[in-house]
């Protein structure tokens, strides 16, 4: 349990220990907020998932000072990203027990887990080589938020009303759900006061933080698709792969350098210098294959829900061509 | 004089639809949770009305029977508020639908009952019309009377459907509704409660499966690497679904990675690959209408009403084997004859019996003269009631 501290449980823990928020000003708490403080650090500025695991009562409440930490640091691009974050931790946790835990009664908390946070039906089938079964509608109901041709159903092992999944695509299904319900644990957090020691630890991030950059904010001759990418990224959403590809190879085709191209995506909530610049240096043609990859067919992105087209798109079939067609 | 000819085939049809419907009324049967339901009409002047609402289905017979419509149709969603503009209904969810049509199956035999009909002059032509060469009309209709290999082939595409949504979708024998459009297909209507509640998106990716779209070489563990491929067989194998048709008909080894690496490179590798499985798709995937299944909105013809675009009733198939369109869903009369002008030469069947009609007056059973006016390849002559 210790490693899902936001199941029903742990708000049971806490209120049954009679636990007020001025306990946290008592010097015992400091080691576990320095620990909450380290896990923010992790997210925000480091880029890391914090993996490191405790006893559940220190979890627990590690987990609960990060939040405030979070709530009090208030701007949306952070709470996006300490979001991602968390979301993978918690994904690597249910991979790994997923992957292991193949007797009954730890299934079971498995099955806990996704039925109390995400209303979701998810049964181990040990006749059909340990594989994970869903209900057709309600895998649907999220993979279609994926624009990948990988989570089509046609592409899925699919079986009299049910849709056979591994361990690993168990969890990436629900990737959006855990980061909503801990962006939300965040938002709709209502405390009053917080803390003085979590308050101090808290402005210490602040200030290390850099404002989130608004890039190519006034240009009005971009494709709505690629308006419409550059407008989530700049709300710090996080793009598909597909919406980042699009958006890559677009600016490069434009003429763009690296570096802008790099600095354009600083604002993912995911964002590695390292791993972005060699990226966009490989669709550049400058690593890997050497190809130069070009942008996506106006067809190719309209399957991946990708195309937000308007009449100024009339007669183009790339992107590319917006503007030049008229 | 056009005007005149159309008011008299309209004149002719009205009276006889007023008629079906009051002899068959039993047919038109209330659909589940018919309060939820928006009803619509279209006119015999072409006008659609939506957005209606009957609580009972004697309600609804008599406003049938009133206003005497070329169709009628029921939504497959359930609204709070079914009279209310679309955004307001107040969406409860709707049947999954399917329409399999002559129009999505092409078949070679078509061309020669396949009729483009001129929406202004009625000239008639059975090569494809762009462009009336009477009156230059652009409006052009195309009209197909199915024949037997036609009718074969709907059935055969339709029991298709049928064993793909019990066999990967888990849906009941109880819970499918298959009948014919009275047209020229038949639709089939799923009413299990899970699927009732999916987005239009959602439904669009379950259509997609049935049709075959999408198949990715990497549900089979076959991945594209920088020009050649790399393997890695599913965890989730390949005993269902799609990956079952296909590797079966392959012939592909489930077993190890390095057998499959060897069986795609024996048949030339990534590219060879998916040009099989297009191939594949194509051959299984069923030929539907995508728009019908995703349409969550939709007011879908009703069963036991009149096709206007036919005469046929739209009818409910127990047994599709059996099933004879041209017969079991014509309810006029055979014993009673009215005079027709025929538009163009036209051979086909009707309530059993064989007709070659050439382009003059023929004296025809009201069931061949409601048939060939709704599909505006014949007028009205004479006609005393």
């Amino acid at each position: 349990m210790a490693k899902y501290p936001f199941l029903e449980e742990a708000g049971t823990y806490i209120r049954e220990s009679y636990f007020d928020l001025d306990d946290f000003n008592r010097s015992e708490f400091l080691h576990i907020i320095e620990r909450a403080t380290k896990r923010v650090e992790f997210a925000l500025i480091q880029g890391k998932v914090f993996i490191d695991l405790e006893k559940y009562d220190i979890e627990l409440f590690t987990f609960l000072i990060s939040l405030i930490i979070m709530k009090y640091i208030d701007e949306d691009s952070a709470i996006k990203k300490f979001s991602l974050f968390e979301a993978r931790r918690v994904e690597k946790f249910l991979i790994s027990d997923l992957l292991k835990e193949k007797d009954l009664k730890k299934n079971l908390l498995i099955s806990k887990i996704f039925k109390e946070l995400f209303q979701l039906n998810v049964e181990l089938e040990p006749k059909k080589n340990n594989l994970f079964k869903m209900n057709i509608s309600d895998y649907l109901q999220r993979a279609t938020q994926f624009n990948e041709e990988e989570w089509k159903l046609i592409n899925r092992s699919v079986d009299n009303g049910y849709v056979y999944l591994d361990g690993d695509e168990t969890v990436r299904l629900i990737r959006s759900e855990i980061y909503k319900l801990i962006y939300n644990k965040i938002k709709n957090m209502n405390i009053t006061q917080i803390p003085e020691q979590i308050k101090i630890h808290a402005i210490l991030i602040k200030n290390k933080l850099t404002p989130p950059v608004k890039y190519l904010r006034n240009r009005t001759d971009f494709p709505p698709c690629i308006k419409k990418a550059l407008e989530l990224l700049n709300k710090s959403e996080n793009l598909p792969h597909s919406a980042r590809f699009m958006l890559a190879t677009f600016m490069l085709s434009s003429g763009r350098s690296v570096e802008e191209i790099v600095l354009l995506f600083q604002n993912a909530p995911d964002f590695n210098e390292k791993i972005t610049r060699y990226q966009v240096e490989h669709l550049a043609g400058k690593k890997g294959s050497q190809t130069k990859y070009s942008v996506p067919a106006c067809s190719k992105l309209i399957n991946e829900n990708l195309c937000y087209a308007t009449i100024d798109c009339k007669g183009i079939t790339n992107p590319i061509q917006f503007g030049r067609k008229r | 004089m056009k005007k005149e000819i159309n008011n008299k085939n309209k004149d002719f049809l009205v009276r006889l639809f007023k008629e079906y419907y009051f002899k068959n009324l039993g047919i038109l049967s209330p659909p589940t949770q018919m309060h939820n339901r928006e009803f619509g009409i279209m006119t015999f002047g072409g006008t659609v009305i939506r957005h209606l609402s009957f609580s009972k289905i004697g309600s609804l017979k008599a406003f049938i029977i009133q206003n005497v419509p070329s169709d009628v149709y029921c939504s497959n969603a359930y609204y709070q508020f079914p009279t209310f503009p679309i955004t307001e209904k107040c969406w409860k969810g709707a049947d999954l639908i399917f329409d399999i049509d002559l129009n999505d199956i092409l078949l070679p035999c078509q061309k020669e009952h396949t009729f483009y009909i001129c929406s202004n002059c009625s000239f008639v032509s059975t090569d494809f019309l762009k462009l009336c060469h009477e009156c230059h009309n652009t409006r052009i209709l195309k009209n197909t009377i199915p024949c037997f290999k036609c009718i074969n082939s709907l059935k055969k595409e339709t029991k298709n459907l049928l064993a793909f949504l019990k066999k990967d979708f888990g849906i009941q024998e109880q819970n499918l509704e298959v009948s014919f459009s009275g047209n020229t297909g038949f639709h089939v209507v799923v009413f299990q409660n899970n699927y009732l509640l999916l987005d239009s998106k959602s439904r669009a990716d379950i259509v997609g499966y049935l049709m075959g779209k999408n198949l990715s070489p990497n549900s089979l563990g076959v991945r594209n690497n920088k020009g050649g491929y790399k393997i890695k067989v599913p965890l989730s194998g390949f005993s269902y679904g799609w990956r079952k048709r296909i590797v079966e008909k392959v012939k592909m080894p489930e077993g190890s990675n390095d057998n499959l690496y060897k069986f795609i490179k024996k048949i030339g590798g990534y590219q060879s690959f998916k040009n099989e499985l297009d191939k594949i798709a194509y051959e299984f995937g069923l030929k539907l209408d995508p728009q019908v299944t995703t349409d969550i909105h939709r007011i879908f013809r009703m069963v036991g009403s009149l096709n206007g675009k036919s005469g046929l009733t739209k009818i409910v198939c127990n047994d599709l084997d059996k099933f004879d369109p041209l017969n079991d869903s014509c309810f006029f009369e055979n014993d009673k004859n009215v005079d027709i002008s025929i538009n163009t030469p036209i051979k086909f069947h009707i309530k059993g019996k064989k007709y070659a009609l050439d382009k003059s007056i023929s004296t025809v059973p009201v069931s061949v003269a409601v048939f060939l006016i709704s599909k505006r390849l014949a007028h009205i002559a004479n006609y005393s009631p």
